[in-house]
């Protein structure tokens, strides 16, 4: 099992506390390849891609539109 | 192959252009914003990294300098896709859309070609006033030499797109802002969908039936779709089967679909977020009555923006937009029905 985790230093959290989930790309459970982009995270305007740190099945802990810092786990991967 | 990729309408169009892009050199994109930001609806996200500043080129904002750039690109051999961020701004370069790309093919006997792609979005719904809202998919309808797209979705994006790319003539594919699955701005349940990996075409010119029904045929194209289907269902628990067709094309224009329906079903609602008069809808119902006017019972019925700009007022904005409310108010009076 791998987390999908967003990066630490993604965004500066002392300008912005938080982001959002603003899209994931897969549906739960849903296999996905290592490198895919699986999420798409919003700070104020800009998004950013989220890929898939393994190949597997996709399962979503933190759904569209939920609030996430940076460092923070939003699904993991089972290997299949 | 199928995916399990949920894309939205801006992931499909950016991957269709890429896709196209690693196939044929001559297939580049110009516009404002086009490079860095990625398209300020997301239409061009990622080329930037993968094809550099040659081939993704940020323009000044001059869309008369940069849409005729495109059309002499084309004229020459290229294959541009130029973006004209808000179709609103078509006013300082419908020279070069109308005299030149669209009537340059016929002006030459058919020597010339203009494979271009003005890619460009449309639509309100986001209180962002008459400049910045209107669709105006007929004022380009309208002028012989030009193609008009305008899809509902992610999937009909992606193909679309890679046809209107390998297309010989000029293609306006025109996207609703509040389809594109951006992250600040909501987009209804379906815009995003499924969507293959490899690379596919949907031909011009081929509405698809998104509901099939028999007591009445609601026509619609772009975000209207989406308030179409929402009615069916709230019509379905009325007992009303509505058939929904979207056009995704309006020129060329499928208008056998539409008639073929009308002849099952016998009424007719054409729902559009352009103008009222001089439009689509009149154009629906005119190919209709054109055909056989026995095949309707009851008359047909538009819903429209009335002729006035888009209000910046969103109580106002909204009340001139056509929703899911007036569609259905619109079937059950053409069905002589009561209000639910």
């Amino acid at each position: 099992m791998a987390d999908i985790a967003i990066p630490k230093d993604l965004w500066d959290v002392g300008k912005t506390p938080e982001g959002i989930v603003a899209n994931w790309f897969f549906t739960e459970g849903g296999s996905v390849a290592e490198g895919a982009t699986v999420a798409e995270i919003m700070v104020e305007k800009s998004t950013f891609d989220i890929t898939a740190p393994s190949a597997g099945r996709l399962h979503i802990s933190v759904p569209k539109d939920g609030v996430v810092k940076p460092g923070a786990v939003i699904g993991h991967i089972d290997s299949a | 192959m199928s995916s399990n990729r949920i894309m939205t309408v801006s992931r499909a169009m950016s991957e269709a252009i890429a896709q196209e892009m690693r196939a044929d050199p001559n297939v580049f994109v110009m516009g404002e914003d086009v490079g860095a930001y990625g398209g300020i609806f997301g239409a061009t996200s990622g080329l930037l990294g993968e094809f550099g500043e040659s081939r993704v080129r940020d323009t000044p904002i001059s869309e008369t300098a940069f849409i005729g750039a495109g059309v002499g690109a084309a004229m020459a051999g290229m294959r541009p896709i130029v973006e004209l961020m808000f179709v609103d701004f078509f006013g300082v370069c419908m020279d070069a859309i109308y005299n030149l790309a669209a009537k340059n093919v016929y002006f030459s006997g058919g020597n010339c070609k203009v494979p271009m792609v003005i890619m460009t979005g449309t639509g309100g719904g986001y209180s962002d006033a008459g400049q910045h809202s209107q669709t105006l998919h007929a004022t380009f309808a309208h002028l012989p030499g030009l193609k008009v797209v305008a899809p509902s979705n992610a999937y009909d994006a992606k193909g679309l797109m890679t046809t209107a790319i390998r297309d010989d003539g000029p293609v306006m594919f025109m996207f609703h802002k509040g389809l594109q699955g951006l992250a600040w701005m909501a987009s209804p349940e379906g815009a995003a969908t499924e969507l293959p990996e490899e690379s596919y075409v949907l031909p011009f010119g081929q509405a698809k039936i998104v509901r099939p029904g028999k007591d009445v045929t609601i026509v619609a194209i772009s975000m209207m779709v989406h308030h179409a289907m929402e009615a069916a269902k709230a019509l379905e628990k009325e007992g009303v089967d509505a058939e929904v067709i979207d056009l995704r094309t309006l020129v060329p224009l499928d208008r056998k679909t539409v008639i073929q329906s009308v002849k099952k079903t016998g009424r007719l609602i054409v729902v559009d977020e352009d103008y009222k008069s001089y439009g689509l809808t009149s154009e629906i119902i005119a190919s209709v009555v054109e055909e056989n006017p026995a095949y309707l019972k009851s008359p047909p019925r538009r819903l429209a923006v009335p002729d006035v700009p888009i209000p910046y007022s969103r109580p106002m904005e909204q009340y001139i937009l056509p929703d899911a409310v007036d569609i259905a108010a619109a079937v059950r009076a053409t069905l002589g029905k009561k209000a639910a």
